[in-house]
């Protein structure tokens, strides 16, 4: 069996009875371990029923404000709002959840800052701008670079509409002010206290997927030779699938990369038990980003 | 009827309402100061720590001198161990929290590898039926290329012991303990910590931007599942770092502290500080007392360490009654140059 009909297969054998999918085989289904496990068997097209009883799940855990939650009995919407959308626009989901979450997604705002020396001590201490407008992981916080990134991505099929194009500018700024010295990115903080603070692969990858949707010519070239050295001396499933992901939507490649995510495939067809990493894997050992 | 005239109101009556009038004034003030807790929780607080202060028997603290990591680092536990009046482990599930919130080259960051192998050795032979080590990074890593960059996941594997990430280890709401958390009454929790009987929180002894110092208190930080709650879990810096780390300790108690100070870490903690070579082990079964003494042997008052001040008011552990036990404390005292301050 190839690897990638392997990794499918685990991902078929672990998907729980409600349609969806856990971090962890055996956990509880998750609306970001579903919308990856889902986009990996659409993209592959191998197995379409698994992968719409994954669409139905996420559209099931909808909640009444348009947004998700970890889980579908969470009762706050976040971050993974974004995740469900990336899944269920390419999965072809219900058009009309799709625009809630759409609605859902522009209307979700950061903590904003109006006190003139919070602000002013923000920008010494950690050298940010804490008032452009990003996307927070949690309502009411303040804004992070992975929900950004993920929710410029969800928004890319819309970047033309009025309504979403200077969210989406605004969401590019927030990501080149908190660029790390030297290139790439961390959670959101590039110094603290003067100390430059270093990048880290999966924000770095799932930030130049982004910027490779909706704004192309913000990235530089530091940003992925950072991507590059970082995925790799990480080392984990996540930071060499998603990296190699970000480098496939710059057509570009990373061998020693590819090589080393597939030596850690387990003889049961996964990564590390989890659905979540074998679904990234699938995705960047067999054709990229969709 | 006659017209009675302007209703009059009665010297007595005045008082009364004056008086009604300033209690009212002053419990609003009260709950205004008290503020985001309440005025009920504050003084619930404050009476307990009271009588904690009065009443509570004294908490043991053993410090151990162990040089280096390549001395018997076991031995050296089992001995502090057996003399901190720890709890019975037989049969119990017990969770190992080290400090693992990123593997920086040439920086003593985590827990190292020899201190938690030692805790899970103890345990095992201590009868303990199930050990799981576990950790959420912080600083956006998963928790196993952690692990294996600092040589811990190949000391587990060959132990046969699980390594858990506690960012994606199944989280489910469970209700916050206390009143520290002020916007929310339930907190989401790893499925290992949901379900342990005992935590055996072992981290690095180092200097924290924030908080001063991280020890076993602020450790329990990377039980908070970032897959609900984002990196680097804002949740806790919104509520407050001190009413945070108070609300995860009465929250997911029993948890004891074993203190990796065999090299400390100081000035530019919790990432960037220098590597202290220090021969400290601190184990007791208090960990709010085995931080306030970790703290003050590295220079640390209480006045400096503001959630460590803020359990000691409340009456959150017994950081007022410590017993220090085994090596002499004068020969383990290192004043840790300061972190950097806003």
């Amino acid at each position: 069996m190839s690897e990638i009909a392997a990794a499918q297969a685990f991902l078929l054998r672990t998907q729980n009875s409600d349609g969806g999918w856990g971090y962890v085989v055996g956990h509880a289904s998750n609306v970001e371990a579903t919308a990856v496990a889902a986009l990996a068997l659409t993209c592959l097209a191998g197995e379409p029923a698994a992968a719409r009883r994954g669409v139905a799940w996420l559209q099931a855990a909808q909640r009444a404000d348009g947004g998700w939650g970890l889980t579908a009995d969470d009762a706050e919407s976040g971050w993974q709002t974004a995740w469900a959308l990336l899944a269920l626009v390419r999965c072809r989901g219900d058009e009309a959840v799709v625009q809630r979450g759409v609605a859902q997604l522009l209307a979700a705002q950061p903590m904003h800052f109006d006190r003139s020396e919070d602000v002013r001590w923000v920008k010494a201490v950690l050298g940010i701008n804490p008032n452009l407008r990003g996307w927070p992981w949690l309502p009411g916080q303040v804004a992070w670079v992975e929900p950004t990134a993920l929710t410029l991505l969800a928004l890319a099929p819309w970047a033309a509409a009025p309504e979403v194009s200077p969210r989406l500018a605004e969401g590019v700024g927030y990501l080149q002010d908190r660029r790390c010295n030297g290139g790439g990115w961390n959670v959101g903080n590039p110094v603290m206290f003067s100390r430059p603070l270093p990048p880290r692969a999966v924000p770095t990858a799932w930030v130049l997927l982004a910027l490779a949707a909706v704004a192309p010519q913000a990235i530089q070239d530091d940003d992925v030779r950072v991507l590059r050295s970082e995925m790799l001396a990480d080392g984990g499933a996540s930071a060499l699938a998603w990296g190699l992901l970000a480098l496939a939507a710059l057509d570009q490649e990373e061998r020693v990369a590819a090589d080393r995510l597939r030596a850690g495939q387990a003889a049961d067809g996964g990564w590390d038990t989890s659905p979540y990493h074998t679904a990234a894997a699938l995705l960047a050992l067999a054709g990229g980003w969709p | 009827m006659s017209d009675p005239g302007p209703r009059r109101i009665s010297r007595r009556a005045l008082l009364r309402l004056l008086l009604l009038g300033g209690i009212g004034g002053g419990l609003a003030a009260a709950e205004w100061i008290t503020r985001p807790a309440g005025l009920a929780r504050y003084l619930t607080w404050a009476g307990r720590g009271a009588v904690t202060r009065l009443a509570a028997r004294p908490a043991a603290v053993v410090l151990a001198r162990c040089p280096s990591y390549h001395d018997d680092v076991l031995a050296c536990l089992t001995e502090a161990w057996a003399q901190a009046d720890m709890p019975d482990v037989r049969g119990k599930r017990v969770l190992v929290k080290p400090n693992l919130i990123d593997f920086i080259e040439g920086y003593p960051v985590t827990t190292a590898a020899p201190v938690v192998t030692a805790v899970v050795d103890l345990l095992a032979e201590a009868g303990a039926s199930e050990i799981a080590v576990g950790d959420g990074p912080g600083f956006r890593r998963d928790a196993l290329p952690v692990a294996q960059a600092c040589g811990l996941a190949a000391a587990l594997a060959e132990r046969k012991v699980p390594f858990v990430d506690l960012n994606y280890d199944d989280p489910r709401p469970v209700t916050a303990a206390d009143g520290w958390f002020f916007r929310t009454r339930t907190l989401w929790l790893p499925r290992h910590v949901r379900e342990a009987d005992l935590i055996v929180s072992v981290p690095k002894l180092k200097t924290h931007h924030w908080a001063g110092v991280s020890l076993s208190l602020k450790n329990l930080f990377g039980i908070v599942p970032g897959a609900r709650y984002g990196w680097p879990k804002n949740l806790l810096h919104i509520n407050g770092i001190t009413p945070s780390i108070l609300g995860l300790y009465q929250t997911v108690r029993p948890v004891v502290a074993v203190v990796d100070g065999i090299v400390g870490m100081e000035g530019d903690g919790p990432l960037f500080g220098a590597g202290v070579p220090h021969g400290l082990l601190a184990v007791g079964a208090d960990p709010v007392a085995v931080d306030v003494a970790c703290a003050g042997l590295v220079g640390f008052g209480l006045a400096e360490v503001h959630h460590l001040a803020v359990a000691a008011w409340a009456g959150v552990g017994r950081a007022a009654a410590i017993e220090l036990r085994g090596a002499p404390a004068d020969a383990l005292r290192r004043r840790y140059e300061r972190p950097p301050a806003a």
